[in-house]
């Protein structure tokens, strides 16, 4: 029987693309790899010779109609508009995270996907980390009982040669809380239900994001925690849930996962179990899970595990953060589709 | 995997009791009567919501060749707790095994062909396949693999064993501790020999019996845990700890428990000692004979290979990747690599 392949193109030939997409592509056989468009065109025909791309480009409008699946790699500021072009031809849509840099941007990704039928999916790729939704299931099983506590760190000196996007808060929308930070928050929403109030401390200046952050929060259902997000201290990379019977703690770069449940039977003798998700390498096949929940999805043989929504909550999250400090791009400006144009205000949300 | 130090409240008794009790022929409540009439506090006072017992069900022989534990069981301890909580939820739990002749023996099956359905159906009992159940790999240390372990033993129950008095090849005898091997929803556990007293005596940990029943009315000797001799010594040990009862029953099988491995372990593992119980009723040894034999030399042999050339494996690729990244981008290499360098060499002063 011939496979039914999906034809797929990647926007933004950069490290994230290579280091992490290309490996999911090769590791889904139910697509092929079509086109590849980078503004800098040198590096997109690199990238396309070099991975087997049939086509490559400069600009995400070549690969319309040649493209059944886009994933957007680029930096913050050309999500949302890239994406928008994407969706309302049809083509359905990864995009990295953060989704964009505003709830206000998500909300134009989220209606152009609503408009034109195509799915939006969010690279939250944590979602699919085997460790973390054993985690999830172990809570949503009742094993520590209601959460109370959560706390979250993820943080290290920057492991790859970053752009200058990345510290423009214009093109970025944040700093290491909506760059690093924001998993950890996806997750904590995922698993733990929404937010409620959040503030927010970091040192960023007008300039340039913060690299250093602290989100400190309370969710709707009582529990209170904390998000430490760096880009210049190696932190110690977990997310700790403590509940009314038990924690689970689980590691956000390692598979490690340790779980405690007071009544348990096994915490007689032992204060905690690491328990273990066993599977084929790579151990972390997360992209590759992610981008085939997205095939399904669009087969309907599943739902997607993090749409637009998702990702626009995670956002909103941010943005409500930094909401209580002077550095923020405008909703305005957002909705101008994130052309360069944004221009950082000093009023509150 | 983390051990609990000391615990409040969860160390054994001081003096953990062990009833003797003869019984011959059919099993009946008067058991129960007399082991408490001789220690009163074998038995609990009150119960959780739910209790969970573990026959021996290693193969699928009747039960008065001494093999396998006999349904009778279920009727007695199901009226003896119900006098105790009346709304007692009772499960008989057991998983696949490999049995005599290396055959795969479903645990479904057994429950059926032996008759424990119809025993269930009449305690009012329900039969929990462990293979079939949720489960959870953890890290133990001693062993090069993880260890697959039932999920319920995060929740919280009464845990009844009911043993065999039976020899072993390796092992010299099985009683309650290495019933617990039952628990383990693999059916083939042939790579955890090499490994038994850890096995065993991590899993006594991890769910240790709160009430031991070794039926020793028809035992077995010569070639078992299977394929032996059935002997009748009318005896029926019964005790609130795993260690006490496995020691009563060394004593009553005329086999010094030093040369257990498992019991030897799980006296180290617990700081506990030999003669570490007190002995209700009358206990007459009976002289088990055996075939003793050594334990899997060739396949303990082929694990430590493994792990060897595994550690050795990952030692060499990471220098490979090394050498190769530095090839390629010797640039990039250096300028993450000193800086890691310096760290580890003026962080650790």
């Amino acid at each position: 029987m011939a496979l039914d392949r999906l034809r797929i193109g990647v926007v933004g030939a950069g490290p994230v693309a290579e280091k992490y997409h290309l490996g999911a592509i090769r590791g889904v056989p139910e697509v092929f790899a079509e086109y590849v468009v980078d503004v800098d065109g040198q590096r997109a025909e690199k990238f396309a010779t070099r991975n087997g791309f049939r086509r490559f480009g400069a600009s995400h409008q070549e690969m319309i109609g040649a493209v059944d699946i886009a994933i957007v790699a680029l930096p913050n500021h050309l999500h949302a508009p890239v994406s928008i072009d994407l969706l309302s031809q049809g083509i359905h849509v990864l995009c990295e995270k953060p989704m964009a840099r505003t709830p206000a941007e998500c909300q134009t990704m989220v209606d152009a996907a609503s408009r034109s039928g195509a799915l939006l999916a969010i690279g939250h790729n944590r979602r699919f980390r085997d460790h973390l939704r054993l985690a999830k299931n172990l809570y949503d099983r009742g094993y520590i009982g209601e959460i109370t506590e959560i706390q979250a760190e993820e943080g290290s000196v920057a492991d790859w040669q970053r752009s200058a996007a990345y510290f423009d808060p214009q093109r970025s929308g944040g700093g290491s809380l909506m760059d690093v930070g924001i998993h950890a928050i996806d997750l904590i929403r995922w698993i733990a239900g929404e937010f409620q109030e959040v503030q927010y401390t970091g040192n960023q200046t007008p300039t340039v994001v913060e690299s250093e952050a602290e989100m400190t929060f309370r969710m709707e259902n009582g529990a209170t925690g904390k998000v430490i997000a760096s880009r210049t201290r190696e932190l110690a990379q977990r997310l700790l849930l403590r509940g009314t019977q038990g924690f689970i703690e689980a590691g956000l770069w390692s598979d490690m996962l340790r779980v405690r449940c007071e009544k348990g039977k096994a915490s007689r003798h032992f204060r905690h179990l690491e328990a273990y998700v066993s599977r084929r390498p790579p151990a972390d096949s997360s992209f590759v899970d992610q981008l085939l929940n997205l095939v399904r999805a669009i087969r309907g043989q599943e739902p997607l595990l993090v749409d637009g929504r998702a990702g626009m909550e995670a956002v909103d999250v941010v943005w409500r953060a930094y909401g209580h400090q002077p550095a923020v791009v405008t909703a305005q400006s957002a909705a101008t589709g994130g052309h360069f144009m944004s221009v950082l205000t000093r009023e509150k949300l | 995997m983390s051990s609990n130090p000391a615990p409040a409240g969860i160390r054994p008794p001081s003096s953990p009791q062990v009833a003797v009790v003869s019984a011959e022929g059919n099993l009946s409540a008067a058991v129960c009567r007399e082991a408490k009439a001789l220690s009163p506090h074998i038995f609990p006072q009150s119960l959780p919501a739910r209790v969970l017992i573990k026959p021996n069900l290693c193969d699928i022989v009747a039960w008065e060749n001494g093999v396998t534990t006999d349904p009778a069981w279920l009727r007695i301890l199901a009226s003896e707790l119900r006098s105790i909580r009346p709304d007692v939820k009772i499960a008989v739990i057991e998983s696949d095994a490999i049995g005599a002749y290396k055959t795969y023996r479903s645990c479904d099956e057994t429950y059926q062909r032996l008759g424990y359905i119809d025993a269930a159906r009449n305690a009012g009992a329900e039969l929990i396949n462990l293979s079939k159940a949720g489960s959870l790999d953890i890290r133990v240390p001693e062993l090069p693999f993880p260890m697959t372990i039932p999920e319920m033993f995060l929740e919280e129950f009464f845990f009844i064993s009911v043993a065999n008095l039976k020899v072993h090849p390796y092992e010299h005898m099985t009683g309650i501790l290495k019933n617990s091997l039952g628990l383990l929803p693999v059916a083939d556990i042939s790579h955890y020999h090499p490994y038994l007293a850890t096995v065993i005596s991590t899993l006594h940990r991890l769910c240790p019996p709160d009430l031991c029943i070794i039926d020793g009315r028809i035992g077995l000797e010569g070639k078992g845990p299977i394929q032996g001799d059935p002997v009748r010594t009318n005896t029926i040990i019964l005790s609130n700890d795993a260690l006490a009862a496995d020691l009563a029953a060394c004593r009553l099988m005329t086999i010094a428990p030093q040369t257990v491995p498992h019991l030897r372990q799980t006296l180290k593992d617990l700081t506990r000692s030999y003669d570490d119980f007190a002995v209700a009723g009358e206990l007459r040894p009976h002289k088990f004979t055996f075939d003793q034999q050594q334990l899997h030399p060739e396949i303990l042999a082929k694990f430590r290979n493994r792990r060897l050339h595994r550690q050795s494996e990952i030692f060499t690729n990471r220098w490979i990747s090394r050498f190769f990244r530095f090839k390629q981008e010797p640039i990039t290499f250096l300028t993450g690599a000193i800086p890691k360098l310096a760290r580890r060499v003026y962080g650790s002063r």
